[in-house]
């Protein structure tokens, strides 16, 4: 196992590398950061030397050879804590990003755990009486869940526990913005959870729709094996049967497809987050992307792809744990 | 929206002390009281012995045609208890002067020196010409202690404004709120009520009217529109004030490159736009029988000419006049000249609707007659902070929130002020425009004190700009406010119309006792650089500039300037 992490590890390298030497030239191509720059700065962009200052110190020359020149640049700058600051505004990237990373963290991990959670244990309920009225319920309920984009819930959820409540009890229920009620600096658990109610509803409607589903047909394929009617036929009990064998072995793709979501959450839940003005990664995006800002959109993309490689990693490794035959080596 | 900041830096820098080297006999100039309408050279005084005891000047130096002397009061300090001095408005001056990338310096350059007086309380600013407009001089000063080189504080202020001399005084400030507190130091009598006003950025209108009603915000301050007024309608708690000021919308056509440097071809597209029709669809659902603004770029009063701007719209004479000088039609319809056919882009800001059905409406119309128009919009910050300074579009759409003195006519449409090497790329002229005899007219109109003189020259200015079809004016828009009356109280609705907005929030009353009164805004600023492009948007301005930054007039609601208690007293205005 302990090799198979260490080589794992070890091919991340030269996948991160290339990874972000692609998004490097495609981010570079795509934002244009130098014409960000003279947008962002129309007067400084009309003094050719102070330009020239800024392509030397950003790494922004032409060519081919300015582009893998470039890259390395950032690179060394990147890896030795020297980040380019932001276009719009000049201001370091690193603080904004961290607590953007941490936000969304704190939104989709807890938003996955509701989300998964409830769909497996809809999965299951559904699996164990397939064709009954439960299952029917749960399969209309998930392809309900699937259909309702979250730009549409979100703000139907806004409308009715923020504006509509307001108007009938005075105060709204539930906030509809940001982390923190206005006015209020620091942290503070409670409040934090208050404004993450809506958000982490939205995201796990369709996450339980999702898992519902993935749930029920992987139990139903296990609890139709050979190898657990050889269980039954040995006089196991149903329950043993269900928990011993057939969840643990339905929880294998279940696993890996859970991994690869929280990994993909790191990217940013945009919709979400644009709808409830909440600070995280999926914000952070959508302006720096608007902005053009290549010194804020190239930091953002390592750790998004950081991110999916190491939960890739953890998703094998779990893959792994869970059936005994798989080896990994 | 856009300030005209010419005005508010030009505020800035007058408030320096001024050398006074090499000035003339004292004995026999003439002065006015700042506020007094006299004319030059009316009212003899005592000559002043300006440099004394001043070690520090700032200023080119020359022979003087104006001094203004300002008597700081011996109370003012700022939010850290230090005293503002002259040292402060010297700093003020060469921040305005020297940074890379200011905004505008119109006035500040008519400045030869500013220094202490007989004290660090005094401050004497000599001229190299009379400058009418020195009530938009030094109207926020950068407090000198604050930055490390007053000659260039481009890279200062990003994320924290470190000092106050208003109110209150800035707390936090981040992407997702701007926290004020009471200035404890502060020395007047107007002091902050209320323990915390937090002002937050809302997406767009929509948005920040959801908040209101949601109760997460108290008030905002949005551009007018029935639909505002219906949204709203079913909260009895929610109440809604109209005021008509300084705002006006127009049509801008950036000359200076791309087709409308072509003044055939710009006068035939702008003889081509049906105002009355953008009038009747866009404007008058938002005010019953709204009229076109047909003084120019400035509102009704004292210095419109309401005639100057009427019956633009005349298709024929624009055909006749494109086929008189070579243009024709092409196989898609367009006018074309050497067989191309010039794209006009379109600028507004992304979600403004009203612009958006200005653009929905017009466009097709004016694709019709000829013209290839294509919507090319992007969001505010990027106007206005960029693409405007940039002169980076062709038409544009946009309000200007006009200063009490006219003098920001100069800085938005004077020759000098157009962004160049020359002039270190400061200068809000957006358009291009150069006409170097209403320039000259401009500059006229700032060195003369007599209000009607005065207004003559910007009349006659603004009758060139009219031939040069530089912009046509569209509505004087009214401003409005909209707030919770069972979440915050007192003088909400009395300076809705000043210059400076909601500028007196500090006399608000916190009405349901949370302790804050929370501000939504429509536009969030990317730094807080108060010189820099940072500035170029009236939210800038209205959410950090004003509240913190005071200087030696204020705006009023009313249109006029009014002493800061700042001063001890008016400063004295000499012409030599």
């Amino acid at each position: 196992m302990l090799r198979f992490i260490v080589r794992r590890l070890l091919w991340a390298i030269p996948t991160l590398f290339i990874v972000t030497f692609v998004v490097y030239c495609a981010l570079r191509l795509a934002t244009n950061p130098l014409a960000s720059y003279a947008r962002a700065n129309p007067r400084i962009a009309k003094q050719p030397e102070k330009m020239a200052q800024y392509i030397e110190e950003n790494g922004l020359w032409p060519g081919i050879t300015g582009y893998i020149r470039g890259y390395f640049l950032w690179l060394r700058g990147f890896l030795t804590g020297n980040w380019q600051v932001s276009i719009k505004g000049s201001r370091p990237v690193w603080p904004n990003l961290k607590d953007a990373l941490i936000n969304t963290l704190r939104l989709g991990i807890m938003a996955s755990i509701v989300g998964i959670s409830i769909g497996l244990a809809l999965g299951i309920f559904a699996a164990l009486k397939p064709g009954r009225l439960r299952d029917t319920a749960v399969n209309t309920g998930a392809l309900i869940g699937f259909s309702i984009q979250p730009f549409i819930s979100a703000v139907l959820l806004q409308l009715f526990f923020a504006v509509q409540w307001a108007k009938w009890f005075g105060e709204p229920l539930l906030p509809t913005s940001g982390m923190y009620p206005p006015g209020h600096t620091g942290f503070d658990p409670v409040l934090m959870l208050k404004y993450m109610i809506l958000p982490v509803i939205v995201v796990s409607i369709q996450t339980v729709a999702a898992y519902s589903r993935y749930m029920r047909a992987s139990l139903l394929d296990v609890l139709n094996s050979d190898y657990l009617r050889t269980a039954r036929s040995k006089g196991i009990s149903e329950r043993r049967v269900l928990v011993k064998h057939a969840l643990r072995n339905a929880m294998v793709p279940i696993v890996t497809l859970a991994a690869l979501d929280v990994g993909a959450i790191v990217g940013g839940l945009i919709i979400s987050e644009a709808i409830f003005e909440y600070p995280g990664m999926g914000m952070f995006f959508l302006t720096a992307e608007s902005n053009g800002d290549f010194p804020e959109l190239m930091p953002w993309m390592v750790i998004v792809t950081s991110s999916v490689i190491l939960f890739n990693l953890l998703a094998d490794l779990a893959y792994a744990w869970l059936d005994p035959r798989i080896r990994l080596d | 929206m856009r300030t005209s900041k010419g005005s508010k830096i030009a505020a800035l820098a007058v408030g320096l002390s001024l050398i006074v080297a090499a000035c003339g006999d004292d004995k026999d100039a003439s002065s006015t009281t700042a506020g007094s309408e006299t004319t030059a050279g009316s009212e003899t005084t005592a000559g002043s012995e300006t440099t004394a005891g001043s070690e520090t000047t700032a200023g080119e130096g020359g022979e003087a045609a104006m001094r203004i002397t300002y008597d700081i009061a011996e109370e003012a300090v700022w939010d850290d208890g230090s005293p503002i001095t002259a040292d402060d408005f010297i700093c003020t001056y060469e921040a305005v002067m020297n940074t890379v990338g200011s905004l505008s310096t119109v006035g500040y350059d008519q400045i030869l020196t500013v220094a202490a007086g007989e004290s660090e309380k005094q401050v004497v600013v000599e001229f190299k010409t009379v400058y009418a407009p020195y009530r938009g001089l030094f109207s926020g000063l950068v407090k000198k202690a604050a930055v490390a080189d007053c000659n260039d504080i481009s890279g200062d202020f990003q994320t924290e404004f470190t000092f106050s001399n208003r109110p209150y005084k800035l707390e936090s400030w981040d992407e997702t709120q701007a926290i004020f507190v009471p200035n404890e130091n502060y020395w007047g009598e107007d002091k902050a009520v209320t323990s915390k006003v937090v002002i937050v950025p809302k997406a767009d209108q929509e948005t920040e009217i959801a908040s209101l009603l949601a109760s997460e915000v108290d008030f905002i301050y949005p551009q007018y529109s029935p639909e505002t007024a219906d949204a709203v309608a079913g909260d009895a708690n929610v109440k809604v004030s109209i005021q008509f000021g300084g705002d006006y919308e127009g049509l801008y056509f950036q000359q200076q490159e791309g087709p409308f440097a072509d003044p055939i071809f710009r006068q035939a597209f702008a003889q081509s736009i049906d105002v009355d029709s953008i009038m009747e669809q866009i404007y008058s659902p938002i005010v019953e029988g709204a009229e076109q603004l047909t003084c120019g770029p400035i509102v009704p009063g004292r210095f419109c000419d309401e005639t100057t701007v009427q019956d633009t719209y005349d298709p024929e004479g624009a055909a006749a006049l494109l086929e008189e000088n070579g243009w024709a039609k092409d196989g898609s319809g367009f006018w074309a000249k050497d067989g191309e056919a010039p794209e006009i882009r379109w600028m507004i800001n992304t979600g403004n609707t009203r612009r958006e059905g200005a653009q929905a409406f017009l466009i097709p119309l004016m694709q019709a007659a000829g013209f290839n128009v294509v919507a090319d919009n992007c969001e505010a910050e990027c106007v206005f902070q960029q693409r405007l300074p940039s002169l980076d579009y062709d038409l544009g759409m946009y309000i200007s929130t006009a200063p009490p003195d006219p003098q920001y006519l100069t800085s938005s449409f004077a020759c000098d002020q157009i962004p160049t090497e020359e002039n270190n790329f400061a200068g809000q002229n957006s358009q291009g425009w150069c006409n170097q005899e209403a320039t000259d007219l401009l500059y006229k109109a700032d060195a003369t004190v007599d209000l009607d003189e005065r207004a003559g020259y910007i009349k006659d200015a603004i009758k060139l700009m009219r031939e040069d079809w530089v912009m046509l004016p569209t509505f004087q828009f009214p401003k409005s406010g909209l707030y919770r009356t069972d979440k915050v109280g007192g003088p909400v609705e009395d300076e809705l119309n000043n210059y400076a907005a909601f500028n007196n929030f500090h006399q608000w009353t916190d009405v349901d006792g949370d302790g804050q009164i929370v501000i939504g805004a429509e536009q969030w600023p990317g730094c807080l650089n108060p010189i820099t492009e940072c500035a170029n948007s009236s939210w800038y301005v209205w959410t950090i500039s004003f509240p913190l930054q005071m200087g030696v007039y204020d705006t009023t609601n009313d249109g006029d300037y009014k002493l800061t208690p700042m001063m001890a007293s008016e400063p004295v205005v000499e012409t030599l």
